[in-house]
């Protein structure tokens, strides 16, 4: 479901709040998907979703941080935005740690609900076209030949190309053809450019 | 010694002085039988003085005279005699009576019409005898078959007295119908038998009447002598047993003020009620006045006089003793409380119905008993509420979800309208969801109120489940929050038991915040609890909270319900005492016991409502 719609997914025990809430957000456009446990929900989504999550705080069974956690360990990546009837700092703290977006306090205004649930709806295009470039980046990557790959390594770490061909124990001119190539594939117009491209694929260590 | 002049003499002495004796005694007590007994006795003495005129005198004249004489004297003796069988024997019979009198009364009549008298037809002379060394003279002449008619009545008054006697003697009366009835009959039988010897010549003796009818008078006497000694005795007696009364009731009168109590009866037939005179004045009844039941209740608080009127119709009801306790209010405002003790009699003579009792003013020892209810209420109410304050937070989300959704609800209702008429059905739908919710939402602060609320014990028949349920619901966020998994078993077809609704969510709540704090230290899974209510035996239900904490050893599961003891780093330690005086204040029992799988449970029962299961 690569390209499929935005949706909110909500996660309230309390099934008025959560029919409240799916009626707001459809209110301004949202599509919402109610679900009325924490297991409900990891029972229904995949993973594969796009859109954010709204979470209450305090739940039978698991509780909003349990889930949280769960669907990191999961490898689930919709931003999620809690609800709480009386949130206490501590609670709020450790949601944010692990990325919340935001920590609202019921009853929410309408506004500021909206307001944070675009943002996080944002939060996530961002995230997936962030997590879409560094999958090209890696295939693009993936086709460099070894040699190839060695040459970035000493471009990325900033040697000159006789230092390269030093290292490499190659020629000057054969370093220079294989960054040629380099820039090609990795479809760089610079080497500032290609110096980016190697941090998103988290080729700069050391 | 001329003994006849003595005698005679002697004879209507005596009889004079019984006479006498008895005039006084009859006028002073208007007593008849003896102004009867009285006139007889002159009569009897006018006899024996006639008997002395003749016995004395030579001349034929002078017997003539006495002779006729005798017949008034003789006529008054009679009527005197029969009217004194009737009003003191109370017996012979009337017609028999006024036939003699009637028959008597015609002979008088004769005898003063005929000369000489009834008696002779001629009198020739006198005729000199001696009798007891006198000479006395007897009377000579031709007897008149007139007589008869006196002899007649004569037989008819020995009739009516032999009547008379059996009718005592039948009445059991057997003394006086041995003394009186057969001592007369005797005398009366002898004078008449004498008397007409003598006449007809037979014997030579003077008239002895009037020594027979001293013997009559000398017997009435003793019977009359005999009723004034036995009279005065019973006054003597009466006199004692009055002062042994006076007594006694003075006794009772110092024992009663004393002790304060008060007497009274209730004659129900006649709507009067008497009461001792205490009572009287703290009511303030004006001296004299009759009090009926109503105006008994007059002075009764209009509250209790329902409770009173009822008291005493079941009393009359059922019969036996009853108590009823009930303000009065006294004349300047005063309230009092009076303990009433009584029994329901049924009134010997009249066959009435009327209640006897006691009353005291319990006023002090129920202000004392109330102070201590007040105060057990006050802890009651005061461990409620910070019961409750430990709540709040559970409580403020009870009421935040159905404001959350009320407000993102309204806001929704507000966009969709922005956008046009489109949404109308939407809009409609959401409106009934908001009223639903702020429904809701009052019905989670009903519960709260009731909780807080101050009230007196009230207690009903209730669903121990619901209750149960109410109050679980009360604290479904904080169980939540804390973790907490609740298992129920709260069957909706249990009897219903009776009771005060609050106290016993009171003590729900208690014990599952308990339970919760017992299980603090668990993961969270492990954190269960479970609430049960079913029958215990035939007179009540059972709510049990079991928890899966560290359980408690056999010393702590009875020192946990002392007042300060506490397990934990907060709280006073007296949540468990006031569940345990409240279930007790219910007639049921609270204990707690440790599970076999590890944890507490904490049971507690509490009655049926009256009749049990239908």
């Amino acid at each position: 479901m690569k390209t499929s719609v935005e949706r909110v997914f909500l996660v309230d025990d309390d099934p008025a709040v959560l029919k409240a809430l799916a009626r707001l957000l459809r209110s301004s456009g949202l599509e919402a998907v109610t679900f009325g446990s924490p297991q409900e929900f990891l029972e229904r989504v995949a993973g594969t979703e796009t859109g954010c999550v709204v979470l209450d705080l305090a739940m039978p069974g698991l509780d909003g941080l349990a889930l949280q956690e769960a669907m990191a360990s999961r490898g689930m990546e919709l931003p999620t935005l809690f609800l709480t009837g009386h949130g206490d700092i501590p609670q709020s703290v450790r949601a944010m740690k692990k990325g919340a977006v935001d920590f609202l306090t019921k009853p929410v205004d309408d506004a500021v609900f909206l307001r944070t649930v675009r943002e996080a709806l944002a939060r996530g295009r961002a995230g997936r076209a962030d997590r879409e470039e560094s999958t090209r980046v890696r295939e693009r990557l993936a086709a460099l030949t070894p040699r190839e790959r060695e040459v970035l390594a000493g471009v990325v770490a900033g040697r000159l190309n006789k230092q390269i061909a030093g290292d490499l124990g190659i020629a000057e001119k054969t370093v220079k053809v294989h960054r040629g190539r380099v820039m090609e594939k990795m479809e760089a117009g610079s080497v500032a450019e290609l110096v980016r491209l190697a941090d998103r694929a988290g080729l700069r260590r050391s | 010694m001329s003994w006849p002049t003595v005698l005679w003499s002697m004879d209507a002495a005596a009889c004079l002085t019984l006479a006498t004796i008895h005039l006084a005694i009859g006028l002073r007590r208007r007593a008849a039988a003896n102004l009867l007994f009285s006139a007889m006795a002159v009569a009897a003495a006018g006899m024996a003085a006639l008997e002395l005129v003749l016995m004395r005198s030579p001349e034929a004249d002078v017997h003539a005279a006495a002779v006729r004489w005798a017949q008034a004297v003789f006529f008054v003796l009679m009527v005197c005699l029969i009217f004194f069988v009737r009003t003191y024997l109370r017996a012979g019979r009337p017609w028999l009576a006024w036939t003699i009198i009637v028959v008597r009364g015609i002979t008088l009549v004769v005898n003063f019409f005929s000369e000489p008298n009834l008696n002779y037809s001629a009198i020739t002379g006198t005729r000199p005898i001696r009798f007891l060394g006198e000479t006395i003279y007897l009377t000579e002449g031709v007897f008149s078959g007139r007589t008869r008619f006196a002899q007649l009545s004569s037989l008819l008054l020995l009739i009516f007295l032999l009547d008379a006697t059996r009718t005592v003697w039948r009445r059991g009366d057997r003394r006086r119908a041995v003394v009186v009835g057969g001592s007369t009959m005797f005398f009366v039988f002898a004078a008449a038998v004498h008397t007409a010897l003598v006449m007809q010549g037979g014997v030579q003796s003077p008239y002895l009447i009037s020594v027979a009818y001293l013997g009559v008078v000398a017997a009435m006497a003793y019977e009359l002598t005999f009723d004034v000694i036995r009279s005065s005795e019973l006054a003597k007696r009466l006199q004692v047993s009055d002062a042994a009364l006076r007594e006694s009731e003075q006794r009772m009168a110092l024992a009663a003020e004393a002790a304060d109590v008060g007497f009274w009866h209730y004659d129900v037939d006649q709507n009067r009620i008497w009461m001792s005179d205490r009572v009287r004045v703290a009511r303030g009844y004006r001296d004299g006045e009759s009090v009926d039941f109503g105006r008994f209740l007059e002075a009764v608080h209009p509250e209790d006089r329902a409770l009173v009127r009822a008291t005493v119709d079941e009393a009359l009801r059922k019969g036996g003793d009853f108590e009823r306790e009930y303000r009065v209010i006294r004349p300047n405002g005063e309230l009092r409380w009076i303990a009433a003790r009584g029994r329901v009699e049924s009134d010997p003579r009249s066959g009435g119905v009327r209640l006897r009792g006691i009353s005291f003013d319990v006023t002090p020892r129920k202000l004392a008993q109330l102070e201590v209810e007040r105060q057990r209420s006050e802890l009651t109410h005061l461990s409620r509420v910070t019961m409750l304050g430990e709540l709040s937070g559970s409580l403020a989300h009870e009421l935040n979800q159905p404001l959350t959704a009320i407000l993102s609800n309204a806001q929704a209702a507000q966009r969709f309208l922005a956008q046009g008429d489109g949404h109308l059905g939407e809009v409609r739908e959401i409106l009934g969801d908001i009223v639903e919710q702020d429904k809701h939402a009052g019905e989670v602060i009903r519960r709260l109120r009731v909780l807080l609320k101050k009230g007196e014990v009230d207690r009903q028949p209730m669903p121990l489940s619901d209750v149960v349920r109410d109050a679980l619901e009360l604290m479904r966020s904080d169980l939540v929050n804390r973790g907490v998994t609740v298992t129920t078993d709260l069957p909706p077809d249990l009897p219903p038991a009776i009771g005060d609704r609050v106290q016993i969510q009171q003590v729900v709540l208690n014990l599952v915040a308990n339970a919760c704090d017992a299980m603090e230290g668990l993961e969270r899974r492990e954190r269960r609890l479970e609430v049960r209510t079913e029958a215990n035996g035939p007179s009540s239900l059972r709510v049990s909270i079991a928890d899966r904490g560290p359980g408690l050893t056999p010393e702590e599961s009875e020192r946990v319900f002392e007042p300060f003891f506490t397990t934990k780093a907060h709280g006073m330690g007296l949540g468990l005492a006031v569940c345990r005086t409240i279930v007790t204040a219910h007639g049921g029992e609270l204990r707690a016991s440790s599970n076999q799988e590890g944890g507490a449970t904490f049971h507690f029962t509490v009655p049926l409502a009256a009749g049990g299961p239908a």
